[in-house]
């Protein structure tokens, strides 16, 4: 009986928490995932993959729209020297045509995607913990509407190993 | 036994909290972002005073006695660009039954960039370059498009939020021109000195 009550618990404030919500008061959300600290040698430029997850019944732009109106997603890292990022390679966008236009397609990011960051390391780079750190930039739309350009941090550690 | 009593109580504890949080939580969104909730019909319309792209200064109480279809766009959004040339259309049709279309572009981009977009939509009525304040004013305009049709008294008459179809847009560009002029416009002396939007419980 207690079991049972317990395991009922959080979906029954999950629809509390839903039922509280009106329409148009959704917020987009794209998070970044959590990546545990990069391991990489000196003299050797890692890849190292970013996943980012845009919230169910919205999209952002792709890094390449098919507008240059359209703000495009990007990302912009600072690492601390030595370790530098040599390149970022952004997904292809799926192309998607929405009600508010079906004749259009854009251009956009749903569901999970990953950027990958080359991080290099020169080869005199001293053992140690480096922080990477930046933001992503984007702006949201959902089937009808959409939301200025907002910006989340993105920051993970290469920690380089001799 | 007397232990799942327990449970069942503080599990209906729980839940009572969760419900006034929720309640408290909603209502604090709101204010935050009352464009998206708030029903604003009858309440007098904010003026502002606005910068054009030809550089004017514009006041929303310069209209008095108009109907207005006051819509918040950008050029960044997709769907603000479909209802463009329903708008153009809107001015037309509607213009010389006294209907002011003003559009409020949200960019940061600067004028000329918004001014050339403008111009190969086509655009035939005035575009103005929102502020955070004219945004705070009508509620925190998040949405983008969000359109409010003002009557010739300068009060609303509706808001639509994100692509509308065009027919809502008509019949809320009817209800603005229905309103019969008030001699003085009273109503708009008031929305000249009115406050911004408060948040209304009532969804519309």
């Amino acid at each position: 009986m207690k079991h049972s009550l317990l395991k009922l618990l959080p979906f029954v404030l999950s629809a509390i928490f839903v039922s509280a919500q009106e329409p148009g008061t959704r917020v987009p959300s794209v998070t970044f995932a959590p990546t545990g600290a990069v391991q990489a040698k000196p003299g050797v430029t890692t890849n190292v993959q970013l996943d980012f997850r845009v919230g169910s019944d919205f999209h952002i732009n792709s890094n390449k729209p098919k507008s240059e109106l359209l703000i495009p997603t990007a990302l912009k890292l600072t690492a601390t020297a030595p370790v530098s990022v040599a390149a970022l390679k952004y997904p292809a966008g799926e192309d998607v045509s929405f009600p508010f236009a079906p004749g259009e397609k854009l251009s956009v990011y749903s569901g999970d995607f990953s950027i990958t960051a080359a991080v290099k390391v020169p080869a005199r780079a001293p053992a140690g913990n480096y922080p990477i750190a930046g933001e992503l930039h984007f702006q949201a739309c959902d089937r009808s509407a959409c939301y200025p350009p907002r910006s989340i941090p993105v920051k993970f550690i290469v920690s380089v190993n001799k | 036994m007397k232990r799942n009593g327990l449970v069942f109580i503080a599990l209906c504890a729980a839940i009572i909290l969760m419900v006034a949080s929720g309640r408290f939580l909603s209502r604090a969104g709101r204010s935050r972002v009352t464009t998206l909730v708030g029903d604003v019909r009858g309440k007098a319309a904010p003026d502002f005073e606005l910068t054009s792209l030809d550089g004017r200064r514009v006041k929303l109480s310069d209209y008095r006695g108009k109907a207005i279809l006051l819509n918040f766009w950008a050029t960044w959004c997709s769907p603000c660009k479909v209802e463009m040339p329903w708008l153009v259309d809107f001015q037309k049709k509607y213009g010389s039954d006294g209907l002011v279309v003003l559009g409020v572009a949200m960019d940061d981009t600067d004028a000329p960039k918004i001014s050339e977009f403008a111009h190969e939509m086509g655009v035939n009525y005035p575009i103005l370059l929102g502020t955070d304040k004219v945004s705070e004013d009508y509620g925190n305009v998040q949405f983008l498009p969000t359109s409010f049709y003002i009557d010739r008294d300068g009060k609303f008459v509706g808001k639509g939020v994100g692509v509308i179809t065009r027919k809502e847009f008509e019949d809320n560009i009817q209800k603005a021109l229905a309103s019969r002029t008030a001699g003085n416009s009273p109503a708009l002396d008031a929305a000249a000195t009115s406050k911004p939007i408060s948040p209304q419980p009532a969804a519309q």
